[in-house]
């Protein structure tokens, strides 16, 4: 909290600025590392799936860049062999699903369709980038990270049943990935992302 | 989608919080000048003011308000916009409190960003629609984000004093007065007229710097949400309600209104002792912010 910060609030503008701030989407390669180190030390195998989730705005350019972005991810998608799809969740929230089975491709294709967003303005309305990441043996041990771009910081989120969150499951995932993924350093930043009640993943 | 800054809202909201600065610079002078231990008294308040304030402020709202804070078990729904939302702003997640009454009604509390609340009441929640709520609580957020309580109280502050001192001026008076330098009687007079005159300027100037933060909070709910059109309807909706819940009893408001030719809720002196500004005015604004939107 600096002496701007303190002077943006007196003005009351914060709450506009900080909306409206631009996300580093480069970050997400970061996990191009991380999940190697997630198989190797923690035994959490890639789930082959990944999204990126962003508020609507109600206007017909927003539109259209969402167009742009499908037609990017459809265009790349010949390439990588990722399938995608549009969803909108309880809350109101879209998601671009990618799945694919190769974590490489599937995180240069989020940062593709992140970038699109920046690219036309609306960085502002990027809320989050979420990898899915499974334990083999466990079916219910499933993990996220989740990049958040408010914060531009990863932070590990693991949904059990009921609305719980497995938090030494979290803790495991923070102390070994802390230093190769920027982790959020504040907890309080750590939103869970439920999945709808019929749902498995955030998006869903 | 980057919208224009609103310089015009910026340029007021400064320039009443330099006028009322200076006021308490002249007011903390004349008090000093006339009255013994002016300054003391004044050092005093302002500390255990600024105690309770920055101690109890959240919770005494809260209870005030009648708002019971309700886990996320009872309003998932709730609780998950509102994480949504604090996420979008950047915020930690406030409490979340619930008012039990018709009237469709929201406000936000506490000292700071971890510290504060947000309270809906259930006649809100029953009115609006899911996109409205967002936009009501955006701008309930953006209030917390803007620390609009802390603006508002330290703002308010001066005119409590001033309120204080015209009350109770004799009082300080009868304890000071025999050895006093200015001869007591004559300067205690000083004080209260001036703090009179203080104490009404400050107070049109609370109200409009108020009026200004709501404008500022419904441009930050407009950021966060990106639909300026769901806070309006929702403003309009809530008007519209808000009108067929009258606040005072049938009988009294006729009373009072025989009194005044102009009744005080309209005109002019409505406009300058009201906190809010006019719903009308408002919806013009974000009107204004969504064809922004489209033309970016």
């Amino acid at each position: 909290m600096g002496l701007l910060d303190g002077l943006r609030a007196v003005l009351g503008i914060r709450a506009e600025t900080d909306a409206s701030r631009d996300a580093d989407p480069e970050d997400l390669f970061g996990m191009s590392t991380a999940y190697l180190t997630m198989g190797a030390d923690l035994g959490y195998d890639f789930a082959g799936a990944g999204a990126l989730c962003f508020a609507g705005v109600d206007s017909s350019d927003f539109a259209e860049t969402v167009d742009d972005v499908e037609a990017i991810l459809e265009a790349g998608s010949e390439e990588t062999g990722s399938t995608f799809s549009l969803t909108e969740d309880d809350h109101g929230y879209h998601w671009v699903v990618i799945e694919d089975d190769d974590p490489e491709d599937l995180i240069t294709s989020l940062h593709f369709a992140a970038d699109t967003f920046i690219e036309r303005g609306y960085g502002s309305r990027l809320l989050a980038a979420v990898f899915a990441f499974e334990k083999p043996d466990d079916p219910d041990g499933r993990a996220y990270w989740i990049y958040s771009f408010r914060r531009g910081a990863f932070y590990p989120f693991a949904p059990r049943s009921g609305r719980n969150r497995d938090s030494s499951a979290e803790f495991k995932l923070e102390s070994v990935l802390d230093g190769e993924l920027e982790v959020e350093p504040e907890k309080e930043y750590w939103y869970p992302l439920w999945p709808s009640a019929s749902g498995r993943h955030p998006w869903e | 989608m980057e919208w224009q800054t609103d310089w015009g809202l910026r340029f007021r909201m400064f320039l009443t919080m330099f006028l009322l600065f200076a006021l308490f610079i002249v007011f903390a002078g004349v008090i000093t000048a006339y009255v013994d231990g002016g300054l003391f008294v004044f050092a005093l308040l302002f500390a255990s003011f600024s105690f309770v304030q920055y101690y109890f402020s959240d919770t005494l709202t809260l209870r005030s308000m009648g708002a019971k804070t309700v886990s996320a078990d009872e309003y998932p729904q709730l609780h998950a916009s509102i994480e949504r939302l604090s996420q979008q702003a950047d915020l930690p997640k406030p409490k979340v409190a619930v008012v039990d009454s018709r009237v469709p009604n929201a406000f936000a509390t506490g000292r700071n960003q971890r510290n504060a609340a947000v309270a809906v009441t259930t006649g809100l929640m029953q009115t609006l629609d899911r996109e409205e709520l967002d936009g009501v609580l955006a701008h309930e957020l953006s209030h917390v984000k803007n620390r609009d309580m802390m603006v508002m109280t330290i703002a308010s502050f001066l005119s409590t004093i001033a309120f204080m001192i015209v009350r109770w001026g004799a009082f300080f008076g009868g304890g000071h007065g025999r050895g006093g330098r200015n001869g007591g009687g004559g300067g205690i007079v000083v004080a209260i007229l001036v703090s009179l005159i203080v104490w009404i300027v400050s107070y049109l100037l609370i109200r409009a710097l108020s009026r200004y933060r709501e404008f500022a909070a419904d441009r930050g709910a407009a950021a966060i949400t990106g639909r300026p059109s769901a806070l309006a309807s929702a403003l309009l909706k809530i008007s519209g309600e808000m009108d067929k819940v009258p606040k005072d009893d049938l009988r009294e408001e006729a009373e009072m209104n025989a009194f005044f030719i102009i009744p005080i809720k309209s005109g002019v002196v409505g406009r300058l002792f009201s906190t809010h500004p006019s719903t009308e005015r408002r919806v013009d604004q974000l009107r204004q912010l969504e064809r922004e939107m489209e033309a970016a």
